[in-house]
């Protein structure tokens, strides 16, 4: 599995009622009806644990879609 | 009102010729027993007024014997467990001041360097059998000193009277039913309130006791199907291990046993379940209780519905939960005949109110009035305004295959104030990863309980009990 995979994996994972056509890898935050802070802190969890990474608060702070997760996480692997 | 050693008496007078304990190389018929006892006793006239003896003992029958003796002349018995720290006997012994340190033969060489004023330390075999008129206690006597496991704090001494005892013996014996009939199998060590109470009821009752040292999974096997023992008094642990080591054969000699009684506050209830339907007919018991209220509940499960709770309060045990919040959760207070006036020395008595013994443990009751335990109140997680109880977590990741053990404490974060740490120890050769962990919370519950941390540990600080210090976790 590549990291595009696993990245859309993790959030699958952390937005349970998501579905294959409502992913769309530029969808921010706002257009998701639960990425409240408490599912941020999940998807950085588990993609941290997933890559064996750690991410700065600036970093956090920037991803609020799944393509600036895919690309923050690609800069540090 | 009787005394503990009158539990002895009482027994040897209906059933002298009785077995009464079973140990690795010894037997003891009840009038056996008894005669040991007094003579031990009398070797305690030494001693001008009541005292404190301290026992570090195995699981055997010198325990017994020196156990009853003590308390069979008025004197306390202070009860330390063998796997103690040095610096931990230390501070145990100049708290509970006594004028003897006995051992057996083996664990000689961890108290000979005990330092106290005018304190004597000897080993079991140096004890002279005397004859001569014994003192005997009352019951507001002391009869034994325990110190708690301070899994939260610095240990506390923790004495209970003969009468507290005789209370809770005799709830122990009514509850799970047991009588002279009973062969209770005992790999616990005595020197916790569990082990000791299961000495106390068999004593009571007058049933056999057989010890064993080591809960040794083929060799508890071995002796129930020995001694055709009908009660089994056990750890989770040891029976989680009975449970998933032994072959089908082997677990079905277990299916005879009446009882199987177990210490937690959380029972895997797959393990509840398998022990169920190994047991042809006999019950899977727990209870609730500290050194400070002994047996404060029982549980028997018959309901599956009620599979994760503690159980009711026992007879003449009052318990309310104080300062409830919205969910019915809060501290649990206990007050009855078995909870303690005051600790060794007077020490903590913030720990009272009125009667009242404020447990630090927080729970919650169904409308049936079954109890459920959530944690202690220190323990509580704080994630911006929403309270996360750790064993709630930690139940929902024990169930994952790969994962032995586990403890969520708070860690502190810039956002939320603090968030869940989980620390995991691993079974052998398990492959669960930290993503494993977290699908599986995210899954199962709300996104604030979900840890934002997972760490894994080869093993645990430990007290002297076993229990894991989550103090030291949270440094």
């Amino acid at each position: 599995m590549n990291i595009d995979d696993d990245i859309k994996k993790i959030f699958f994972e952390t937005f349970p009622l998501l579905t294959e056509s409502d992913f769309d890898w530029e969808k921010t935050q706002n257009n998701y009806d639960d990425w409240d802070s408490f599912a941020q802190l999940n998807l950085i969890t588990l993609t941290e644990a997933k890559f064996e990474i750690n991410f700065s608060d600036d970093e956090i702070t920037s991803i609020n879609s799944a393509k600036t997760l895919l690309n923050v996480t690609k800069s540090k692997i | 009102m009787n005394t503990i050693d009158q539990f002895l008496t009482n027994s040897s007078k209906s059933n002298p010729e009785k077995l009464a304990l079973i140990d690795h190389n010894s037997k003891f018929t009840f009038s056996e027993l008894e005669e040991k006892v007094n003579k031990f006793s009398s070797f305690l006239n030494q001693f001008q007024e009541k005292s404190v003896i301290s026992l570090l003992f195995d699981n055997t029958s010198e325990f017994v014997v020196s156990y009853l003796g003590i308390i069979n002349s008025g004197n306390v018995a202070h009860l330390i467990p063998t796997g103690i720290s040095n610096s931990n006997l230390q501070k145990q012994i100049s708290s509970a001041y006594p004028k003897l340190v006995l051992s057996s033969d083996s664990h000689f060489e961890k108290i000979k360097d005990l330092e106290l004023e005018n304190l004597e330390k000897k080993k079991f075999s140096e004890v002279k059998e005397l004859s001569s008129e014994i003192r005997k206690p009352s019951s507001t006597d002391y009869a034994y000193l325990i110190y708690t496991s301070g899994t939260t704090s610095a240990p506390k001494g923790v004495p209970i009277t003969h009468s507290s005892c005789d209370f809770s013996t005799k709830n122990i014996a009514r509850t799970l039913q047991y009588s002279k009939n009973d062969v209770d199998l005992l790999p616990l060590q005595m020197s916790h309130s569990f082990g000791l109470g299961c000495l106390h009821t068999s004593l009571y009752v007058g049933s056999t006791l057989v010890l064993q040292k080591n809960p040794n999974t083929s060799e508890i096997l071995d002796l129930i199907k020995k001694y055709n023992v009908t009660t089994l008094a056990a750890i989770p642990s040891t029976l989680s291990n009975i449970v998933s080591d032994s072959s089908s054969d082997s677990l079905q000699l277990l299916s005879n046993l009446r009882l199987i009684i177990t210490n937690s506050t959380f029972f895997p209830p797959e393990i509840i379940r398998k022990l169920k339907n190994i047991l042809e007919t006999g019950m899977v018991a727990t209870y609730y209780g500290l050194t400070e209220a002994s047996r404060s509940t029982f549980m028997i499960f018959d309901n599956e519905k009620k599979i994760e709770s503690v159980g009711k309060p026992s007879d003449g045990v009052e318990i309310k939960i104080h300062n409830t919040s919205d969910d019915n959760i809060g501290e649990i207070w206990i007050r009855g005949p078995n909870v303690i006036d005051d600790y060794w020395k007077k020490q903590y008595s913030k720990n009272k109110s009125d009667d009242w013994l404020k447990t630090g443990d927080l729970g919650r009751f169904d409308d049936e009035g079954f109890l459920y335990i959530l944690g202690r109140v220190d323990d509580l997680i704080n994630v911006s305004g929403e309270k996360v109880y750790p064993q709630e977590i930690e139940r929902i990741v024990k169930v994952l295959s790969g994962v032995e053990e586990v403890a969520a404490i708070p860690m502190k974060h810039k956002s939320f104030g603090e968030v869940v740490k989980l620390f995991v120890k691993k079974t052998v050769a398990s492959k669960v990863t930290s993503t494993d962990i977290l699908t599986h919370c995210i899954k199962n519950l709300e996104r604030f309980k979900v840890p934002a941390k997972i760490e894994f540990v080869e093993d645990f600080p430990r007290t002297d009990y076993g229990k894991i210090k989550r103090f030291m976790l949270k440094e």
